[in-house]
């Protein structure tokens, strides 16, 4: 049986984030393989029901990750971010819905050591956690149905 | 109740209101909403523990504003919604008559929204005993039982909207949910898209339900949907400090403070 | 009973036609040489890319960014009639500007071209392997699924009114004037004291060269008082600021001189008849007095006087009108109002100074308790020749001459007890420049100055120090102290001198003079706030980023000159004024301000819906720019239908906040819209 590579998604900020991961890059720091990235403008453009969507669609773990507070490029966005996501987790804590697949971070563009930490780490969180089954078999509901 | 009764007709009688929106006898045991256009009409008016339904609903509805202006009988979780709406630019003072009620029937004539913030400064929202073990119980499942409990009391869920209808802050003319490009949610009733409306609901209330148990009692299902909205309360209480509508401080979501605090972020 | 049709349901589009039936993508994998074809399949990439429905065109190529490259790129576009583009190479922080210029070219809008991160974010991090090649295949799918919703945007255009508005008359507002003035375009300087001139102007002599302040400064502010480009407005301040960058309306409160200036000659007469004669000067720090009509110091711009309401007798109590009788052209007008005037300016410069802190908070140094304990800009007053004492350095209590002086260096600043945690920059310097200055003055004085650092950093600063020390014999104590009291009519300074071990040191002063913090001036806060720009936990003003864009600020069109921004001394408060000044050129350089089209956008429709915009306004609580505004819907006869949101796409910036708040989803973000980024990720993760 082959080992379960993790399915990440990451959705990150064009100006900090995305700045530190070219960094990684130019640094030629490796990492794992399973972390794809989505670019935003702001953190604060994350729509909360994309990360729903991405474990809908079979990511097993989420990575959100933007400019630590105060260095926001448009001044304000990561602060909004920060409290939707406090919102978000709480929410998603009580329902039940695994809030130890989403990794939240502030990485800034000259952090590119810490962004390959960042994927790494979770990735082997997510591999320890194993895939999630549980909000697949949900998702996964009406493709049962029509296959019967 | 009969000074109710009496400043509702005056209102009527010299057209300062075009409507009366208030409680009335329903079927069984029941109350129910009712309208009233003439000043004949307002005896019907009644007012006891049996009123929960939110009335401020029907505030922002178009049918109802086509009518005119509107006065309101208002205990105190709907004037909790009142104010929610009016920090959310969706009522003006003069654009409707406030006849508060006290859980006695005593009449309460507010002449501005910042005589509402100044009375309900001693009727904060607290979240009920009972439903603080229930939150406590469900959040002291592991996860993967908590996720499996709310499946199935989901389950039952059929999309009919009847807890959007009903809710007072549900007031936009198109629904996240009625968007297909994208399709954010899917429509039908099946676990996936019963999770991800409860989900989406939740989370456009955080910082803004006021607790007034409407869309629970509006669900044909009987499903505990409340204990959501009530678990968030929680968090924005927690996290933000104390909560309820206000016409100064800014929407939790759409405010910050710098030196907000979270122990999950790397 | 009304009957409910439930909530509005609203269709988008009548034909729902998928896109990619319309598009036709070119997808082009760059080698980028070797780097990422040493550990990405590149061909199997551009083979894969190739099958996607939607793709017209896939191929793969060594240096896409190259001549050769980018001409692929273009004959492609016109051979196969392209709808949209991916580059799949390096980071699109890198190139996409490249590309899309590229594609421009073709005929091809610029904003249909996206690019898809296969160095930094993939060759570069991971080991050649297939999964390596798949994540590849990955980011590619997604950025073409993005690009089958992308729409052709334009950019912005936004008129420029040429004309700046320049806040604070001091040496940073005065050089920024000059030069935008110069430079051809009208300046509106506005200083809310009677004259400009500012700290500089109280000064007697900057180091390190010892020029007498006003000698450099005066021709200085008489070239603004004369320049034709420019309008000086003293005792005025800013009422409100509206508008956006090259499109300012701003509100100018023009406070009442209780003089018509057009008729008063500056002769002076009323300042010497006036009968309230003893306020404590604010230009002679109190060390000295005015009376209640007065100029603040001989040489100030516009030299015609100002009647202080607070002290005037006739103000007061209705008596007097002294000056009025006296003055030969009648220019006295009592009960004149404040005036509130608009004006339409392009930018503003922020250029409102600093200011220095009282130690009262500091009872060990006895400041406030013992007359002879002053602070720096006290003693500058005293050693000014137009000062209180005529340049004399004598002590404000009994008016002897002191033959001991203890300077005090760091006495605020540098303490993070005492809320200033900073440096103050210049009191090193003036510190050594009093001392020396008081070595000039007075033969055979002794001064003693307790520091903890000598920062000396400019240009000629150490040699100045070092010229304290070794010409003019002035006593570096490399120390803290403790405790200044009185006894017997001395000072006595209770120190230790660190270089010593810790020796105490105990020193019986005629004065003690107190380097004391430089500080943000009060009512910047207010100011920030209503310039809309962002100001530090100390009041100063946020420049746009520390080392990049140290003139700029984060609101569009607002830069910063001077001290207002950080402590600084006068050759970097020139420099920086005379970079904000090009920073406004640069704007002023065009009539037309183009900006990049990823902006917000609030949905219209037709009638009866005009907008699924419900009006809450959480999007304009939570813009940071405050780009979102009211907009009234009318019908023809101006009644209001609806009061909607709606973005100026000349403030908003792009961040996309606004987009993730609205419940309704009525705002969209072109470039990185709902569908687009709904896409992403749907692409990311199916691989079907």
């Amino acid at each position: 049986m082959t080992e379960f590579e993790p399915k990440i998604v990451a959705f990150v900020c064009n100006w900090c984030t995305y700045a530190g991961a070219d960094l990684t890059g130019t640094s030629r720091i490796k990492y794992a393989t399973n972390v794809k990235i989505i670019r935003f403008p702001c953190t604060g453009r994350i729509d909360f029901m994309l990360l729903l969507k991405a474990f809908g669609e079979g990511a097993d773990g989420i990575i959100v990750s933007g400019c630590h507070p105060n260095d926001c490029h448009y001044t304000s966005g990561n602060f909004h971010a920060r409290r939707r996501w406090i919102m978000f987790r709480g929410l998603l804590d009580m329902l039940g819905i695994d809030v130890r697949r989403i990794q939240y971070s502030w990485v800034s563009a000259a952090e590119g050591a810490k962004w390959a930490d960042i994927v790494n780490t979770t990735v082997n969180a997510i591999r320890d956690l194993g895939p999630y089954t549980d909000y697949a078999k949900v998702a996964g509901y009406l493709e049962k149905e029509a296959e019967v | 109740m009969n000074e109710l009764i009496k400043k509702a007709a005056e209102l009527l009688e010299s057209n300062v209101v075009q409507i009366v929106i208030g409680y009335g006898k329903g079927s069984a045991e029941r109350t129910r909403t009712i309208f009233i256009t003439e000043a004949s009409g307002c005896d019907q008016l009644i007012f006891d523990s049996r009123c929960i339904q939110n009335l401020a609903v029907y505030l922002t509805k178009a049918e109802i504003k086509k009518l005119g202006k509107p006065a309101i009988v208002a205990p105190v979780p709907v004037l909790r919604s009142i104010l929610q709406l009016a920090s959310e630019n969706q009522l003006t003072e003069d654009g409707l008559v406030v006849l508060g009620v006290t859980p006695e029937s005593t009449l309460i004539e507010f002449e501005s929204f910042a005589a509402i913030e100044t009375y309900l400064a001693s009727h904060k929202i607290e979240i009920d005993e009972k439903y603080q073990k229930i939150i406590e119980g469900i959040k002291s499942m592991p996860v993967e039982e908590r996720f499996a409990y709310w499946v199935k009391e989901l389950e039952p869920c059929f999309k009919c909207y009847a807890c959007r209808a009903a809710c007072p802050l549900c007031y936009c003319t198109r629904c996240t949910v009625e968007n297909n490009q994208p399709q954010w949610i899917k429509s039908a009733s099946h676990p996936l898209g019963n999770l991800e409306w409860h989900v989406m609901r939740a989370m456009h209330h955080a910082g803004r339900c006021t607790d007034c148990d409407a869309c629970y009692e509006a669900c044909p299902m009987g499903i505990p949907i409340h204990l959501l909205t009530k678990s968030m309360l929680q968090d924005v209480t927690e996290n933000f400090g104390p909560y309820g509508p206000s016409l100064n401080k800014d929407n939790t979501l759409s405010s910050f403070k710098p030196e907000d605090k979270e122990s999950f972020i790397k | 009973m009304p009957e409910f049709s439930g909530i509005l349901f609203l269709s988008t589009s009548l034909l729902t036609v998928k896109p990619s039936c319309m598009s036709k993508i070119g997808v082009f994998i760059c080698h980028c040489g070797e780097n990422i074809s040493a550990t990405v399949d590149v061909v199997k990439v551009a083979e894969e890319a190739g099958k996607l429905e939607g793709v017209a065109f896939s191929t793969d190529y060594k240096y896409m960014c190259s001549d050769p490259g980018q001409t692929l790129i273009k004959q492609a576009i016109k051979d196969k009639g392209l709808t949209g583009v991916v580059v799949a190479a390096c980071s699109p922080r890198m190139h996409e500007p490249t590309f899309r210029k590229a594609c421009a070219e073709a005929g091809l809008n610029p904003y249909m071209c996206e690019m898809s991160n296969l160095r930094e974010h993939c060759s570069w991090v991971h080991d050649k392997s297939d999964a390596t090649t798949q994540k590849a295949i990955d980011l590619v799918r997604t950025l073409v699924e993005k690009v089958k919703h992308n729409k052709p945007l334009y950019n912005i255009k936004v008129p420029v009114t040429k004309t700046a508005l320049v806040i604070g008359g001091g040496i940073a507002g005065i050089q920024a004037s000059l030069d935008i003035a110069n430079a051809g375009h009208k300046v509106v300087l506005i200083e809310k004291d009677p004259s400009i001139g500012g700290h500089m102007s109280q000064l007697s002599e900057t180091f390190p060269t010892l020029d007498c302040s006003q000698c450099i400064l005066t021709p200085r502010m008489v070239e603004v008082a004369q320049h034709p480009n420019i309008t000086l407005l003293t005792y005025a301040e800013l009422e409100k600021l509206e508008g956006f960058i090259g499109n300012f309306k701003a509100t100018i409160r023009k406070k009442a001189k209780s003089i018509d200036e057009k008729l008063c000659t500056g002769c002076g007469l009323c300042t010497t008849k006036c009968p309230t004669k003893k306020i404590p000067s604010e230009f002679n720090t109190g060390l000295g007095f005015r009376p209640a009509i007065y100029v603040p110091f001989p040489q100030a711009v516009p030299n015609k006087p100002v009647i202080d309401k607070l002290n005037c007798q006739y103000y007061l109590k209705g008596k007097c009108k002294v000056c009025e009788k006296l003055c030969p052209t009648g220019a006295i007008r009592f009960d004149q109002e404040d005036e509130l005037v608009e004006m339409e300016v392009g930018a503003v410069v922020a250029a409102t100074g600093f200011n220095v802190m009282e130690p009262s908070g500091f009872p060990e140094y006895g400041y406030g308790k013992y007359k002879d304990v002053i602070t720096g800009l006290q003693f500058e007053r005293l050693a000014s020749a137009s000062g209180p004492t005529l340049g004399e350095i004598r002590r404000p209590s009994d008016g002897k001459i002191p033959q001991k002086i203890v300077f005090i260096a760091c006495a605020g600043s540098r303490d993070p007890a005492k809320g200033i945690p900073y440096c103050s920059k210049i009191c090193c310097m003036y510190t050594a420049k009093h001392a020396m200055l008081y070595q000039h003055k007075v033969h055979g004085g002794e001064s003693y100055i307790f520091y903890m650092d000598i920062r000396a950093g400019g240009k000629n600063y150490e040699e100045f120090t070092r010229r304290a020390i070794v010409e003019d014999e002035v006593n570096y104590i490399r120390g803290r102290v403790s405790k200044v009291y009185e006894e017997n009519g001395k000072l006595i300074v209770k120190g230790v001198d660190t270089l010593l071990n810790a020796k105490p040191v105990e020193i019986e002063a005629d004065m003690v003079v107190l380097a004391s913090a430089a500080i943000a001036n009060p009512g910047s806060e207010e100011l920030a706030q209503r310039m809309h720009i962002s100001y530090d936990a100390y009041n100063f003003f946020s420049e746009a980023h520390p080392k990049l864009k140290p003139v700029e600020t984060n609101t569009a069109g607002i830069f910063l000159a001077g001290a207002c921004q950080a402590p600084k001394d006068i050759p970097e408060t020139v420099s920086q004024a005379s970079g904000a000044a090009a920073k406004v050129a640069i704007l002023f350089s065009q009539n037309e301000l183009s900006r990049e089209p990823v902006v917000a956008v609030v949905n219209r429709s037709p009638a009866p819906l005009y907008s699924t915009c419900v009006g809450c306004f959480m999007c304009a609580t939570a813009c940071p720019y405050q780009a979102i505004s009211e907009k009234l819907i009318t019908d023809r006869k101006g009644n209001v239908i609806k009061r909607v949101a709606k973005v100026n796409p000349g403030l908003c910036q792009g961040c996309g906040t606004c987009v993730a708040f609205c419940r309704s989803k009525s705002i969209d973000i072109d470039g990185y819209s709902n569908e687009q980024m709904y896409s992403e990720v749907m692409a990311l993760l199916n691989n079907d």
